[in-house]
């Protein structure tokens, strides 16, 4: 990734999805049901290797009620969300949500194997 | 060392450089390596987002199962991990990876980490002992040397997190850490409830006082053994503990029980952390399972990802990640 990432300014939580507006004013949105199916924890991950258990992950993700999470951020570089019901336990980086905002494959397309990418 | 600048030149003008003598030579190219190893550390604590030391004032608490069990409890939340194993003397993180009998792999000057479980990097002096029965017997400056190598010629790449851990008290060790790698978040001290070795990590506080090394908090290791049995349903069950207590619980409908022996007594690790007003991370579980997982090569966190001492480890990370402060995303407004 040799784009300049910028800074996360905003992260408003709505409804079905949550609106980020960077420190450019560039303005995107992630579905919930997006945002959970990109997971990045240990459980999650090795589900989307394959296109049958990731639908399967996916259609999971859509059965969860549609809630706002509780956001947090993890130091300086992330940010953690804890849903009341399904997996709470990934720290999404900066630059995955960056990667998800703008519908790229935040595994870049690599398969996880044994505990990475 | 082709790239060093080791030609001497004379000291008058118009003098020609004079050759320098081999003591010189070497000492020049010594002096150079230091400099470039200089650079490439200040260089690698820019790639490492943040870097947590592990220590303890008494040896035998576990300390390297709190490491590793940080660094895969990281790793399982998705980020990139690495641990330094600075015991020089008594590396055992690789054994406790899975990866025992591993060599490392260097290319252009650059050591390469092994990768354990869960794509954990793993350096360690255990790595390059031909024979692990052969002791390290090393004097303060050579062991110096080496961590510094450790820190300065290894290719990490870009990591979240990097668990140093250090052997038993408080020695050249930290002390050469924390001088060596800039931006270091803090300390995270493991202890046992019993009162020796809370005495040493005391010591182990105040040390990082000394250190200008800020205690991201206090981990109470072998805290309590839980014996899960059977019995007639909705019956008391007695069981003879430490020091001549008798341990009561109630069985369930189904007949189940569960009962905590506190081995090495309770709750010191906490009294510790509020006396000197740093946090406490949590309390890990007397796990057998670690001594097993240990000795196999596949950690405890492995082998039962949702077991008792992963979620465990699961609530001590997250402690310590809110201890991390932010730095770099300021001002990020959360609606």
């Amino acid at each position: 990734m040799s784009e300049e990432m910028p800074r996360l300014a905003r992260f408003e939580r709505r409804d079905v999805d949550v609106l980020l507006t960077y420190d450019t004013d560039a303005e995107f949105t992630i579905t919930y049901d997006d945002l959970r199916h990109a997971c990045p924890c240990a459980k999650c991950s090795p589900l989307r290797n394959e296109d049958e258990s990731s639908k399967t992950l996916r259609r999971q993700v859509e059965s969860f009620p549609k809630e706002k999470p509780q956001v947090r951020t993890v130091g300086n570089y992330a940010l953690g969300f804890e849903w009341t019901t399904g997996c709470s336990s990934g720290i999404y980086r900066f630059e995955r949500i960056w990667d998800i905002a703008n519908r790229r494959d935040p595994d870049n397309g690599k398969p996880y194997v044994h505990g990475a990418w | 060392m082709s790239d060093s600048p080791v030609t001497k030149h004379g000291a008058n003008s118009g003098e020609a450089p004079a050759e320098a003598s081999p003591q010189e030579q070497k000492q020049m190219e010594q002096a150079y390596a230091q400099m470039k190893r200089k650079m490439s550390m200040a260089e690698i604590g820019k790639k490492i987002k943040h870097k947590v030391m592990v220590l303890s004032g008494k040896g035998g608490v576990g300390k390297s199962t709190v490491s590793t069990g940080l660094a895969l409890a990281l790793a399982q939340q998705g980020l990139k991990v690495g641990i330094l194993d600075i015991d020089i003397t008594g590396p055992n993180v690789p054994k406790m990876m899975g990866l025992d009998g591993r060599r490392l792999h260097v290319e252009s000057g650059r050591i390469h980490p092994a990768q354990g479980h869960l794509g954990v990097k793993v350096i360690s002096m255990a790595f390059l002992l031909d024979n692990e029965d052969t002791p390290v017997v090393w004097r303060g400056p050579i062991k110096l040397g080496a961590i510094q190598q450790f820190i300065g010629d290894v290719e990490w790449g870009t990591l979240d997190y990097l668990i140093i851990d250090f052997p038993p008290g408080t020695s050249d060790e930290p002390l050469t850490v924390a001088q060596s790698l800039p931006d270091i978040d803090g300390m995270v001290i493991v202890t046992t409830p019993q009162d020796v070795a809370l005495l040493d990590s005391r010591k182990s506080i105040t040390f990082s006082e000394s250190l200008k090394v800020p205690v991201l908090g206090v981990v109470e290791n072998m805290s309590g053994y839980t014996i899960n049995g059977k019995a007639a349903p909705n019956s008391e069950v007695q069981i003879a503990g430490p020091a001549g207590k008798t341990l009561k619980a109630t069985t369930n409908n189904d007949g189940e029980f569960a009962i905590t022996i506190d081995i090495f007594k309770e709750g010191g690790g906490k009294a510790t952390a509020d006396e000197f007003g740093v946090p406490f991370l949590g309390a890990l579980p007397f796990d057998p399972g670690f001594v097993r997982g240990g000795d196999d090569g596949v950690h405890r966190i492995v082998s039962e990802p949702e077991g008792p001492s992963a979620i465990a480890f699961a609530g001590v990370v997250k402690a310590l990640q809110d201890q991390i402060v932010d730095g770099d995303q300021p001002g990020l407004e959360i609606i």
